[in-house]
């Protein structure tokens, strides 16, 4: 893969974080890597609706409150699931976001560019992106843009795992988004525990923090059964009997 | 069937498939089937890239634990990487100990029996979005006629991505990628609810929800989203009886 892009993004993290003693917002992450000229980050609640986390500019900030009102644009629709882009808000031919079009030409943007957050079908909500000039992005930014969407994902599922923005970059370089045991053991975790799949997941990335071990460990542990949450108690259960059963 | 029955009924079936909206994992996880059909292999799967170059599975023709692993050791290093990599085919090389090559890869598939391996690329006008990769549990070599056929699949698993191809650019292709491969964790986290509910293991797991799909002709995606969501339990589901071939 182009780790070279992933150790820019980390490269950024940790300078900000430098500068910034208190944290630093992952949207200046997201338009600095990928040269936009702002972006902004929604959540979806537990009731479905989007709230701004963090923008990294004035024209961002006014962009989000304006998608958010309307309840229709590119972030509202990366919401769902899909990507969505428009290269030229000025000529267009859709009829899609009529009202948000108009509004955003008139508040800077000429382009505008959003992407999902999600692991599967947990959906965590969107990134979003503006210019003031239109055109298509070249592949380079596009794989930027989808790079930097599932960096935010991973940072966010980190957070609400209670973990600390600090130190994230390092934390991240170790683990993959990809390993298979992970989803499944979060699917498993959601039956055990009677949890949404999303909460499943946070908690066990939050377990993973809290006896220091990695994340993919945990999962294999939960897959072969070796560990599994009671719900009963709230507690999780190292299974000592399987693990004598392997040696 | 003789191998040109078995291409000719594969394309069909894959022609049915591709019209109205189907369901990519779907027809990957068919094709994969065909390739140990129509080749000496034991076990066939796809690997994609990410628009940023990551490897991951996203369909085979068994869905064990350990083959599972296989594709997963391959997100770092093994014939696929190299095969993605280099745009290149990797055919008839035969795993063993005294190989350096994948000092990851290789002594996990010969742990699991494997002693052979190749790797086709899936390329799309010039650029490589995945590799096809081919396992087999006894040395020996595909011919060259093997090769054209496994490469032929490779390329029709390649159109079976690309959902919309009115459009190809940069933006397109990268979000059906990303669609693919996203469309492989809903079902990881669909497998993962059905094993705990219902006490099967995740191969079980696959079939049943690829069985209930097909049985009441819905996506294999939109299947395990519903449950995701909870929309549907575990136990929706119709049974699923392994059919012993004859």
């Amino acid at each position: 893969m182009n780790v070279q892009r992933l150790l820019d993004i980390y490269a950024i993290m940790e300078r900000l974080q430098r500068e910034g003693a208190k944290g630093f917002a992952l949207c200046t992450v997201a338009a600095e890597f990928t040269a936009f000229d702002g972006a902004g980050i929604a959540l979806i609640s537990d009731d479905d609706a989007l709230t701004s986390l963090c923008t990294s500019d004035v024209a961002s900030g006014a962009l989000m409150e304006l998608e958010l009102a309307l309840g229709e644009g590119p972030m509202v629709d990366a919401s769902r699931g899909d990507a969505s882009e428009d290269t030229d808000l000025r000529e267009t031919t859709s009829s899609e976001w009529a009202v948000y079009r108009a509004e955003a030409v008139a508040l800077g943007a000429r382009a505008v560019f959003a992407y999902p957050i999600r692991l599967g079908a947990i959906r965590f909500g969107a990134l979003s992106f503006y210019r003031t000039s239109p055109g298509p992005l070249d592949a380079q930014q596009s794989s930027d843009a989808y790079l930097i969407a599932s960096v935010i994902g991973r940072a966010i599922l980190a957070k609400q795992a209670g973990g600390s923005l600090v130190g994230l970059a390092e934390e991240l370089d170790g683990e993959s988004t990809l390993d298979f045991r992970v989803h499944q053991a979060a699917g498993m975790l959601a039956v055990q525990g009677t949890l949404s799949v999303k909460d499943a997941l946070i908690l066990l990335r939050a377990h993973a923090f809290g006896v220091g071990r990695e994340l993919s460990d945990l999962a294999e542990r939960v897959v072969t059964g070796k560990t599994y949450f009671d719900s009963n108690t709230g507690e999780w259960i190292d299974d000592k009997a399987k693990e004598r059963d392997e040696r | 069937m003789n191998r040109e029955s078995l291409l000719i009924a594969t394309l069909v079936e894959l022609a049915d498939n591709l019209v109205d909206d189907y369901d990519v994992i779907d027809v990957l996880t068919v094709l994969a089937h065909r390739c140990v059909e129509a080749v000496d292999v034991d076990a066939a799967g796809v690997m994609l890239a990410s628009p940023n170059g990551e490897l991951q599975f996203v369909a085979s023709s068994s869905e064990s634990m350990t083959v599972l692993e296989l594709f997963q050791i391959q997100t770092n290093e093994g014939p696929c990487v190299d095969c993605y990599k280099d745009g290149l085919a990797i055919t008839n090389h035969a795993l063993s100990e005294a190989d350096g090559r994948w000092p990851l890869f290789t002594p996990r598939a010969l742990a699991l029996g494997f002693r052979a391996v190749h790797s086709l690329p899936m390329r799309l006008r010039g650029r490589t979005i995945g590799a096809l990769n081919l396992f087999r549990t006894h040395q020996g070599t595909l011919t060259d006629d093997d090769v054209v056929v496994v490469q032929g699949l490779a390329d029709v698993a390649t159109i079976a991505i690309l959902q919309h191809r009115s459009s190809l650019d940069a933006s397109t292709l990268n979000a059906q990628l990303n669609n693919a491969l996203n469309s492989r964790i809903i079902i990881e986290q669909a497998k993962g609810m059905i094993c705990q509910s219902t006490g099967c293991d995740m191969d079980e797991a696959f079939n049943r929800l690829r069985a209930h799909a097909r049985n009441h002709n819905e996506g294999l995606t939109s299947l395990a989203t519903q449950l995701v969501s909870k929309s549907i339990t575990a136990h929706d589901l119709d049974e699923w009886v392994k059919v012993i071939s004859p």
